[in-house]
């Protein structure tokens, strides 16, 4: 295998043995494909500026950097500007690991030879690439023998590399296109371990949905740097596509001039359901939960519930739907079933007859440790919000939301660099 | 219970404030430290206020060195030993985070010897003190939310006001004070060299610009709010000087006067209260203390991440032993390291400062020109490079520690 800091600084020859100058960069182009092409190398020969010289006329680049044409034949290139400089913008950067899901720092690259043409292949992000930096490796490599270690190099194909430079346009989408693909979570995890420049960079080109989805798993820090790198209409749309519970935890942290004005932005019936979580404690079950929720009405069969569940709209907004919930004309709980229980009854029978009609219920200042307990007590997937006074349903506290108290929120909130995550 | 009710408008704009004063603040009086405190000690009551020039220096340097650091936080959103690896590559890194790694080992022991001997003027044993100190603040840092472990941090800095009160105690005369520090009496022999640079080192230190920058970029504001940023930093290190001519000027007042001499910062404790009261020594121990602490919460950490960044190791404490190997290891071999060194009674502790200080003074040369070569790149920096003026005074400053780095080592050669 062929290594860039192998390359770098050595004689590039020309056909009659003529010094040309010394290896300064290599530069590949189309980063998107699984293994770019080299298309030129930079030499330095004493003059200001490097020279290019296309790809074309390169013979040889190990074991010796050899070109195939006349020193005063040389085709020299001007940069089209895209093309990826590997010394200057590649080597000691950082990338995601997009397989491994996290940052790691370029320690070397790996060129292979394949019909004549040089690809970039891998990135090197092991302690073998870094000794082979320092000039160690073949100490080292002794040293692992003599130990009876197996020397091993960590590199990662380029496939599963996205590289990140927010000022790089066209690179950065290639990233996007990559990361995209990741678990909201894990692209969150990795937001956290990045600079604020390049994550709010990283963030602009996605959907408002994937951007909603990550934000959700993101630190309150993340979130807040994102979301007041946006414009403010873009940012209110993203809000709209969080959770209720989510968001209204966002705006809390945020100073209330803003907030109040991207709430102003977002539609009104987000807006609403926001504003109605925002009256109540972080910590409270009306602080967690949410307002998205199944409803039907009482008297219906359970083919016309399950006909109402497939049409309606606040149904669709319900991303999990463990139960269906019933409600009077004036919105007040009255009972609940499974779905599971609705699917498997009989299409023709009376919809109350099916219903626990005591369900277990907690009101909107209820403690979530509350909450938690009833969840973990009664085995629920989610636990009812109702007003104390009126019976109305205002929302469910949700499974997961609920044990984030058992599972401290402390595991999952950044800490910066310094002080620790 | 935390709650989104929100508290009175006037007590948000004094919190806003505060919140301004975040890393300067924290930075200027982590500088403070045990080997500061003990330095300040020495010099105030060897040369008396003929030493506070220096601190007039000093501030400069500190304002120039902690607002180039701010500036590059603000701008690239990395931390130094990023931009390090970044720009330069793999050989200079390994060079300077090997230099910063010994230079911050050492002074982690002089922390936790700080921690000991002021645990020990309240009169606990520091077999006690520094092993609860060692537990008790890695486990804050380890598992606790940074927004809480910056406030108890922020209160530490309140140690530092032990020495105005202090101060106001021994009363000393102003007249003088001014007077010296505007023409002072400078002995040119070794020690006092070394002196100044044992003040200079002490003061304006490696770890402080990394973990400033580190601290600055992690809060990732934006330039558009640099100015704020900026304030935090001048402020702090216009403070943090302070509290150290507080420091010569209390221990010149005294000490000096009575030909003491003293050669750490528990025996300055102890000896100014013939002078000043029992109750001065007390407060002077509770500086001590408070600054050590400090120290010792964000030192090891704060290396340890300097050093996983720039090689890439896997860094966090959201992972588990076995996914970050390396930085768990250098994390508990720092901590470790520093509480063993500073508990082993036949260790002199005194030619360990000494050492880590004189490889913070070799190091911090070197720092400051990949520093400058850094804050003058367009490429990184955009239109926020340095400015000539600071150009050219980092440039002395450099100049200035490099001779008397020059001059220390020479000098016993000559004599």
């Amino acid at each position: 295998m062929i290594y860039l800091s192998k390359l770098l600084d050595q004689k590039v020859w020309d056909a009659f043995g003529h010094v040309v100058g010394k290896l300064d960069d290599l530069l590949v182009d189309n980063t998107d494909q699984t293994m770019p092409p080299i298309t030129a190398i930079a030499i330095k020969d004493g003059s200001s500026e490097p020279k290019l010289v296309d790809a074309k006329d390169l013979a040889t680049l190990w074991p010796s950097i050899t070109l195939n044409v006349d020193i005063s034949k040389l085709d020299l290139l001007k940069s089209a500007g895209h093309e990826l400089y590997l010394k200057q913008r590649a080597l000691d950067q950082q990338i995601v690991d997009t397989e491994g899901k996290r940052l790691v720092r370029v320690n070397d690259l790996q060129i292979a030879r394949k019909n004549d043409r040089f690809y970039l292949t891998g990135v090197d992000v092991g302690g073998t690439g870094l000794l082979r930096r320092l000039g160690l490796e073949n100490f080292a490599k002794s040293v692992a023998k003599l130990l009876n270690k197996r020397w091993k190099t960590h590199v990662i194909p380029w496939e599963d590399v996205a590289s990140i430079e927010h000022d790089d346009p066209l690179r950065l989408k290639v990233s996007q296109d990559r990361l995209v693909q990741m678990e909201p979570a894990d692209i969150a995890s990795i937001l956290d371990d990045l600079d604020h420049h390049t994550s709010k960079a990283l963030l602009q080109g996605f959907t408002d949905e994937q951007l909603a989805d990550t934000l959700e798993e993101s630190s309150s820090e993340v979130q807040q740097a994102v979301i007041a790198a946006l414009q403010p209409e873009r940012a209110a749309d993203v809000l709209e596509e969080m959770d209720p519970d989510e968001a209204a935890d966002l705006l809390a942290d945020m100073d209330d001039k803003v907030s109040e004005q991207l709430l102003n932005l977002m539609e009104d019936e987000d807006e609403e359901d926001v504003r109605t979580l925002l009256r109540y404690p972080e910590d409270s079950s009306g602080g967690i939960m949410t307002t998205e929720f199944a409803s039907v009405p009482g008297n219906l069969t359970v083919e016309q519930a399950l006909h109402h569940l497939r049409t309606n709209e606040e149904a669709k907004d319900d991303e999990f739907m463990f139960y269906v919930y019933l409600l009077d004309a004036n919105e007040r709980l009255q009972g609940v079933i499974s779905l599971r229980d609705l699917v498997t009854a009989p299409l023709d029978q009376e919809l109350s007859k099916w219903f626990d009609d005591d369900p277990v219920a907690v009101n909107p200042l209820t403690p979530q440790e509350e909450a938690a307990y009833l969840v973990a007590k009664y085995n629920l997937m989610a636990v009812p919000v109702i007003e104390p006074e009126s019976n109305v349903m205002l929302g469910i506290v949700t499974v997961d939301d609920a044990l984030d108290t058992v599972l401290p929120t402390a595991w999952k909130k950044k800490l910066p660099r310094f002080a620790g995550r | 219970m935390e709650t989104r009710f929100k508290a009175p408008a006037w007590l948000r704009k004094a919190f806003y404030f505060i919140t301004l004063l975040g890393p300067g603040l924290i930075t200027a009086s982590a500088g403070n430290d045990a080997p500061g405190i003990a330095t300040y000690s020495v010099a105030g009551s060897t040369y008396g206020y003929s030493f506070l020039w220096v601190i007039l220096v000093i501030i400069v340097g500190i304002v120039l060195v902690q607002e180039m650091a701010a500036r590059m936080g603000t701008v690239t959103g990395k931390g130094t030993a990023d931009l390090i690896r970044e720009r330069f590559g793999v050989k200079i890194t390994a060079i300077a985070m090997l230099a910063l790694l010994a230079a911050n080992l050492g002074t982690t022991v002089a922390e936790f010897a700080g921690v000991a001997a002021a645990g020990e003027l309240f009169g606990i044993s520091r077999y006690i003190t520094v092993p609860i100190a060692g537990l008790l603040f890695s486990l804050l840092i380890l598992r606790g939310n940074y927004k809480k472990v910056e406030k108890v941090l922020l209160v530490l800095t309140l140690s530092a006001i032990s020495y105005v009160v202090t101060l106001f105690i021994i009363k000393p005369d102003w007249a003088q004070i001014a007077q010296e520090a505007v023409s002072p009496n400078i002995p040119l022999d070794a020690n006092y060299m070394m002196l100044v640079l044992a003040v200079i080192g002490t003061t304006i230190t490696p770890w402080g610009i990394f973990y400033l920058q580190a601290s600055i970029a992690d809060k990732g504001k934006s330039v558009q709010e640099y100015g704020e940023t900026r304030l935090d930093v001048v402020v702090g290190s216009i403070w943090g000087s302070i509290i150290s001519a507080i420091i010569i000027i209390v221990t010149a007042a005294t000490l000096f006067k009575a030909g003491i001499v003293v050669t750490a910062a528990e025996e300055a404790a102890m000896a100014l209260a013939p002078f000043a009261g029992k109750g001065s020594s007390i407060l002077f121990a509770a500086g001590l203390l408070g600054a050590s602490l400090l120290a010792v919460s964000v030192l090891p950490l704060s290396t340890t991440y300097a050093f996983c960044e720039a090689f890439g190791f896997e860094r966090g404490l959201n992972h588990k032993f076995k996914e970050a190997p390396v930085f768990y290891l250098i994390f508990g071999f720092i901590i470790f390291l520093g509480m063993v060194l500073a508990l082993i009674p036949s260790i002199p502790l005194f030619d360990l400062m000494i050492l880590s200080q004189t490889i913070n003074a070799v190091l911090l040369p070197l720092i400051l020109v990949l520093f400058l070569i850094i804050a003058n790149d367009r490429s990184i920096m955009g239109k926020w490079v340095n400015s000539l003026p600071a150009n050219i005074l980092t440039a002395v400053l450099i100049l200035v520690v490099v001779a008397a780095t020059v001059a220390m080592f020479v000098a016993p050669l000559i004599t």
